[in-house]
């Protein structure tokens, strides 16, 4: 029996040698080269946008533009987007069904998962965010199922929570906040955490590989009993084993040749703010390029006055902080607010720029990940009508339309959407009713 | 009715079309079945020893055959293959595949053809028609041939189950000796079309489900082992409560952000402890001094570094909820300890209200705790010699033993005494000069009450009463005092001033003592939570089991949980939020439904973990097992596999599997030489192997074969007990005792507390709780059906079912019954609180309220019937037809839209008319709306309404008339009781074999299943039969 169990070792070994040939082919599977990557990256910022109290007279600062329709005009705090009007499309009246029912400080917690946090299953906190559903079906493509970014490392506290990322059990996903260890971690791997991550695979291999067999030499020996259900079992067990040979020979596959010299790693979220925004998303642009990962989320600033971003607005010589500027009533403050939202504008600008900088075979990057960028909250503990903007998407089958709006539309159905156009067929998402029809999304 | 709807509806599900063809048709054939299905039921002395009998209906079968091809098949060609033929198959029907030897799976076929032929419905009209004789040529074919086919076993080839995901989480448990539950990242089972999530039809396998089994089996041998050889660190602490008991309190305002109510610095004290052990171990110090840079002010963010050092900051006393209990205090802290009102839940919606957790609920904050393992908290508590508080409602006592005690002795914080002259249980009326905030805080001996301070209404006059000018009375609370000195002392009276207190002593026998006595018999409840701060909701969820406190003596209990159960802060090291990552012991007394109890006393509270009562573990132990040749590796190696393997696989394992594992072993073993861990490389096969994951029942080929003993172990443990056999059924599987003790071993497993796991499943998916679940309830309309309530309620139908098969109870009472089984919650949702006492546990209550008893008037079946606002007949017509009377209505014909989607202007009753109206669904309706209706009047939240203007009354699908819910039950019981009997033999037995039953296992239940008829179909009784038939007991 032993003799028999290193055959079969000594087999898979070859077959893995072999493929060194075709690295890339191998490993990711025919149907992942014939497409274009489908990627999806979540931008979050926390206390709502600036939609200005119409008492103030300045609606040419509401981050919603005053007209729905194709032909939009960007306001000041949306402006800086306006060369991107064919890429991306403002999406309102949207909210989580659960959102109203909770404590508003937990919108940034369920922003991504639309999890019912007023009323949790006991023991549990929130439900899986879209990231991690995009990250499952990917993961097998790419080195990395996700990537977890946010303005503050680790994941914040409940309630106040420090990344939008959670994983199937409901538990949040630790977020990196320091462009130099993240740079470091996706691009110059080290040789000791490929060791052990090679060591932990084969072992993974070999145990898969033992419960084949044993498995086998069962089914052989039922005779005649109902077999259908043993031959499903062995057929996952396989494609489990050929998934984790394929995990194992990313290891070996050189990663593509990129330009990094436009990056500063020394710079922390200590510092400049915009400097640290667009580093943090030339890394997201950067790990797209390469097919590190297809499933990112960022975090760009926390609820309630929470961490380094609330004094952004500091920083930028605006007079109060952001958690502040969120509840102000007065106009020079609903100013202020607007004017930090033009600038959180101005990076997702730069990133897009970037991405459509880079190319796969059949369209730009942007063209090929649908980037979802929203607020938990439209202005401060008011969880209806959430801003919300899709960008990119157009390769599959995203068609821009300027500003759609429906109200009372559950966000959930906005993600469902997205993970139909990302080829993900899920019947739904959180309390999703449905895709999001007649909208700016179609089926390709 | 036409052939379409029918035939698509009786391919797809067995049983209905059986059903009517047995009422309408086939009665003199019943004798002969009935003879025949004797051999379905197996006694246990041919189950032993001989294989039972097969007849293959083989005699006649020839004769058969050629009528065949000579006549039907040419009759078939004739008037049928035009529409039914293998490329038309009109309506889904394919009469070509008839053939001379019939299969199983075209009996269902038969059937329905039956039906068509003998009622003429086919061929229709319009197509060349068949003569008389030949078309009873046909039907008389068709009868014999089912006739036979019913007589013929079923082909059976084994069966290979997968575990449902509670199947592998119990068994995964027993196994290995663990609380933790590792199944949330398994993919749920799928439901099955009978609502069952063990259909090994509806089950699949996919990879995401291998890798998750992988994952676990990982994580829970890891859980399992531990380095023998290293010291484990034990963090264990207490907290004592009392009045003033701390003399070195901690000098800093301790801060929990909005809405938390802090016990006062001196209430109590914390201590780290080092618990005597038999083995060596490390107790830990927590961290005690921290910096943060965020913290809170109120509700406010504050920010800028500052310094903690006191164990304070890293253990404290909180209350948190909301405000404004209803009568008295929530919480208390006494001399003796803490005393705690029953915690009321908050609603859930926030801006309603608060959902800062339910009101009274302690909670002990706190930053370390241990990653894993099992913990123990131990409280320190009893029932408080409590005095209950009067309300403004109360009467004034005069009584001769009256005791007055001047007033103007009572400032705040003096201490007097009374001489109470005999023992008994007194009322203490107080004479006080209002005031709007005025409360009484009253100690008496060691004992604190307080309480708003309103005065009584009463019909006396000041002027009667003798009250001074400005005075009032208030009737302030009832006590059970002692003969004897009594000091007294009055705490705070707020802004009133008092003027006098009396003491009136009440008659033994009169009413007002009678209550006072129910009141201080009650029996608060213990609940023990853990989880995490946060702001919104409640992350709180139960350690171990509730506990009833009917002893005023403190007296320890010990609540186990693991720590993997409950969520963990997942807070990066070093965070700088003084509120991040703060975890939770809630200590309660638990809410039923307002009633007036005794206050929970805590004294103390303790907390171990990781907690062993020895070391290695035992359930470390349990894998490396006593052995003489632990040094020799091979030797032991095998020994550990062996006893592990047989455990894991329900049976003793073949040489093969044996040789096999030791393989795995050894390869393990040379690679790494580590012993330990080649054993859980091992074992990590053995939990990801088939013959843990699946039940699999062996067999040689078609013909029946009997189940073999361990086979029969694990097919009724996995029924009656949803987890693998216990030690006692594999040893007398082992020595072939099984089979021989089975009624016994049916009885006692029904008994046993594991049997819950079979009463709530089943009892969940046959009936459809789940839509109970996940209905939204509008809260405006049903403001008692809160999150809590409704936990309980649904509790109800598990309970009644439970309680029936224990008592071996008739079925009628699943439909009509003069007992309800609730607990108080549930009692006082149907206006019965005052017929219980019994808590939180379930027990029969005779309700003489004509619209209360069984299934059909409980609230979580009514309101999971519902949309939440408003009654619908439809759901609980469709429902009742498909789970109480085992006919299930046909699936709605596509492209109708649903009522849901049509005009929401209009209301549900208009909808639905418009829905039923048009014609594609109008002959669907006729058969489901008519069950449905007589329980109009039991709106969306499950309850009757007396002032209902909805008809309840209804012509049934079969004639019969029935003005309410009452006499649809009546009718159900008198007349239509076989039918429900079979519905639950059904749905039980198919729910015991984790399969559709075939066509002749549902006719055997259906004609045999009337036997039990005579004894009154007997609850228990009905499951014995079921697991007693060839169903269940062949392979």
């Amino acid at each position: 029996m032993a003799s028999q169990k290193l055959d079969r070792r000594a087999v898979l070994k070859g077959i893995a040698g072999a493929s060194l040939v075709l690295p890339v082919l191998e490993a990711m599977g025919e149907e992942a080269v014939k497409h274009d990557p489908r990627r999806f990256c979540a931008i979050y910022t926390a206390n709502g946008m600036s939609l200005p109290n119409a008492k103030h007279k300045i609606n040419e600062w509401s981050w919603f533009p005053q007209k729905v329709g194709q032909d939009i005009e960007f306001g000041k705090s949306t402006e800086p987007l306006s060369p991107f009007r064919k890429q991306l499309s403002f999406l309102g009246g949207l909210g989580h069904a659960n959102g109203v029912k909770a404590d508003p400080h937990v919108c940034s917690d369920m922003w991504l998962t639309g999890a019912p946090l007023h009323n949790p299953k006991p023991g549990t906190y929130n439900t899986v965010a879209l990231d991690q559903v995009v990250a499952l079906h990917t993961k097998q493509f790419c080195r990395q199922p996700s990537l977890v970014l946010s303005i503050d490392a680790g994941v914040g506290f409940l309630s106040r929570t420090g990344t939008i990322s959670y994983n199937f059990e409901g538990k949040p996903n630790p977020a990196e906040n320091n462009p130099r260890r993240v740079f470091d971690r996706l691009f110059r791997a080290d040789r000791k955490a490929q060791t052990s991550l090679r060591s932990q695979l084969q072992k993974r291999i070999k145990l898969v590989d033992a419960v084949l067999e044993n498995a086998k030499s069962l089914n052989k020996k039922l005779g005649k009993s109902d077999r259908a259900k043993m031959e499903q079992y062995l057929s996952s067990l396989n494609e489990v084993e050929s998934r984790l040979l394929a995990s194992e020979k990313w290891i070996d596959i050189p990663l593509k040749k990129q330009d990094h010299s436009h990056l500063d790693l020394s710079i922390t979220s200590e510092g400049d703010p915009q400097e640290y925004y667009r580093n943090m998303l030339d890394l997201i642009a950067l790990a797209f390029d390469a097919d590190i990962t297809r499933s990112v989320a960022f975090m760009l600033n926390r609820e309630d006055g929470m961490g380094i971003s609330d004094t952004f607005p500091l920083k930028l010589g605006l007079s109060r902080t952001h958690h502040q500027l969120s509840h102000a009533g007065d106009k020079k403050g609903q100013m202020e607010f607007a004017k930090f939202d033009r600038f959180l504008s101005g990076q997702l600008a730069h990133f897009f720029g970037r991405l459509n900088e880079y190319q796969d075979a059949g369209a730009s990057v942007l063209d090929n990940t649908i980037v979802l960028y929203g607020s938990g909250a439209s202005t401060t503990h008011n969880t209806t009508n959430l801003p919300t903007l899709i960008a990119g998407g157009g390769n599959m089958g995203v068609k821009h339309q300027g500003y759609w709006r429906r109200d009372k539309t559950p966000l959930a159905n906005v993600y469902l959407s997205i993970l139909h156009a990302l080829g993900i067929e899920s019947k739904s998402f959180s309390d999703s009713t449905g895709e999001l029809d007649d909208s700016i999304f179609a089926r390709v | 009715m036409n052939w379409k709807s029918t035939v698509r509806r009786r391919n797809r599900r067995e049983g209905r079309g059986l059903t009517r063809g047995f009422r309408s048709r086939a009665i003199a054939s019943v004798v002969l079945l009935a003879a025949l299905a004797l051999m379905w039921q197996l006694s246990p002395s041919t189950v032993v020893g001989q294989p039972p009998t097969t007849d293959d209906g083989a005699r006649g079968s020839d004769d058969a055959s050629n009528e065949f091809k000579k006549t039907i098949r040419p009759m078939l060609s004739k008037y049928c293959f035009r529409c039914h033929d293998a490329k038309q198959a009109m309506s889904d029907v394919n009469l070509s595949v008839l053939d001379r030897e019939f299969k199983n799976e075209h009996l269902f076929l038969l059937d329905e053809m039956l039906e068509q032929v003998s009622s003429n419905s086919m061929p229709p009209e319009d197509e060349l028609q068949p003569s008389k004789s030949e078309r009873r040529r046909l039907t008389q074919w068709i009868e014999h041939a089912l006739l036979r086919m019913k007589a013929r076993d079923a082909e059976k080839n084994g069966s290979v189950r997968r575990l449902t995901v509670d199947q592998y989480q119990n068994a995964l448990s027993d196994l290995l000796g663990l609380r933790e539950n590792l199944t949330d990242i398994l993919p749920p089972d799928a439901v099955s079309r009978d609502g069952f999530l063990n259909n090994e039809q509806s089950m699949v396998l996919s990879p995401l489900l291998i890798e998750a089994y992988l994952e676990i089996a990982d994580e829970a041998l890891s859980l399992c082992l531990v380095d023998k050889n290293e010291r484990p660190t034990i963090q264990t602490f207490r907290m004592d409560l009392g009045k003033s008991i701390n003399p070195e309190p901690c000098p800093d305002k301790l801060i929990l952000g909005a809405n938390s109510l802090l016990l006062a610095n001196d209430d109590f004290v914390v201590r780290e402890l080092t618990p005597t052990k038999p083995f060596d171990f490390d107790a830990l110090s927590m961290k005690k001094s921290f910096e943060f840079i965020e913290g809170y002010q109120g509700n406010a963010t504050v920010r800028g570094w500052r310094k903690f050092g006191s164990i304070y900051h890293a253990v404290f006393a909180c209350v948190r909820g909301t405000r404004g209990y209803p009568a008295g205090e929530p919480y208390e802290v006494g001399e003796d300890g803490l005393l705690l009102r029953p915690a009321i839940p908050s609603p859930e919606i926030f801006g309603r209200s608060s959902t800062y957790g339910p009101m009274a609920n302690f909670k002990i904050s706190l930053r370390e705790l241990p990653d894993q393992g099992n913990f123990r908290v131990t409280v320190r508590a009893a029932r408080y010699d409590d005095g209950l508080l009067l309300g403004q409602d109360a009467d004034f006592q005069d009584e001769e033993d009256e005791l007055a005690i001047d007033g103007g002795k009572l400032r705040d914080g003096m201490t007097s005494e009374v001489s109470i002259p005999r023992d008994g249980i007194y009322q203490i009326e107080v004479d006080f000069s209002p005031a709007p905030k005025a409360k009484l805080s009253l100690s008496l001996g060691t004992r604190v009450f307080s309480g708003q301070l309103k005065p009584t209404k009463s019909k006396r006059s000041p002027e009667q009463l003798k009250l001074k000018e400005g005075e009032r009375r208030a009737a302030f609370m009832q006590v059970r005092l002692p003969a004897g000195k009594l000091p007294l002392k009055i705490d705070a009276a707020g802004d009133s001033r008092l003027s006098q207190i009396r003491f009136v002593r009440l008659d033994d026998e009169s009413d007002a003592a009678r209550r006072f006595k129910t009141f201080e018999r009650r029996t608060p409840s213990l609940g023990v939570y853990m989880g995490l701060r946060r702001d919104c909701g409640s992350t709180l969820a139960q350690v171990g089991k509730i506990t009833p406190m009917d002893s005023n003596k403190l007296t320890e209990f010990v609540f186990e949980g693991a720590i993997g159960n409950y969520p963990t802060p997942d807070v990066e090291e070093g965070n700088v939020n003084y509120l991040a990552g703060i975890r939770e012991i809630g200590i309660r007394s638990e809410y039923t439904d307002g009633r007036n109890m005794p206050r929970l006393l805590v004294r103390s509270v303790e907390f171990e973990g990781p907690y062993y009562s020895s070391w290695p573990p035992k359930k470390h132990r349990m894998i490396f097992i006593e052995s003489a040749n632990r040094d020799n590796p091979a030797q032991y190696a095998s020994e550990v596999i062996r006893a592990f393997a047989e455990r894991a696989y329900r049976r003793p394992i073949s040489d093969m599997e044996h040789e096999f594992l030791t393989g795995v072993w050894l390869d393990a073993y040379e690679s790494n030489n580590d012993f330990q861990q080649s054993i859980k490389d091992t074992l990590l096969v053995v939990l990801t192997s088939p013959q843990f994951l699946f039940v699999i029942e062996q067999s040689g080929g078609p013909k029946l074969e009997v189940l073999d003993e361990y086979e029969l172990a694990s097919k009724l443990s996995f029924f009656l007990w949803n987890t693998s056999p216990n030690e006692r059924l594999l040893r007398l599987a082992a020595n072939d005792g099984l089979h021989k003790s089975l009624d016994d071993e049916i009885d006692r497993m029904i008994l046993d507390p594991r049997f819950i796991q079979f009463a709530r499943p089943f009892t969940s998916q046959w009936l459809s709780l789940d839509k109970f679940d996940v209905v939204e309830i509008d809260h405006r309309r049903y403001p008692r059906l809160t999150r809590d309530v409704r936990t309980h309620l649904r509790e109800e139908p598990v309970q009644l079912v439970q309680h029936l098969l224990r008592r071996n109870l008739p079925l009628s009472n699943l439909i009509r019954s003069d007992f309800i089984m609730a607990n108080e919650p549930v009692a006082d949702y149907y206006g019965l609180a005052d017929k219980t006492e019994s808590g939180l546990r379930f027990a029969p209550i005779e309700h003489r309220d004509e619209n209360l008893g069984g299934l059909l008037s409980q609230a979580s079946l009514l309101a999971g019937l519902s949309d939440g606002r408003q009654a619908n007949p439809v759901k609980r017509g469709a429902w009742l037809a498909r789970k109480i009377l085992a006919e299930p209505p046909a699936d709605p014909p596509p492209n109708v839209p649903g009522i849901d989607e049509d005009d929401e202007s209009l209301s549900l009753r208009e909808r639905l008319e418009r829905h039923r109206n048009q014609s594609a669904c109008a002959n669907c309706h006729a058969n489901i709306d008519p069950w449905g209706i007589p329980s109009q009047a039991f709106d969306a939240g499950g309850l009757f309404q007396q002032d209902s203007n909805e008809d309840p009354s209804s012509t049934l699908p079969d004639g019969a008339e029935v003005k309410d819910l009452n006499g649809l039950k009546d009718y159900l019981v008198d007349d239509r009781l076989d039918q429900v009997a079979f519905s639950f033999l059904k749905h039980a037995a198919t729910y015991a074999v984790g399969r559709d039953l075939k066509y002749n296992e549902i006719a055997f239940l259906k004609e045999k299943g009337i036997e039990l008829k005579p004894s009154g179909y007997r609850m228990r009784d009905m499951l014995r039969f079921v697991i007693k038939s060839k169903i269940f007991l062949t392979k």
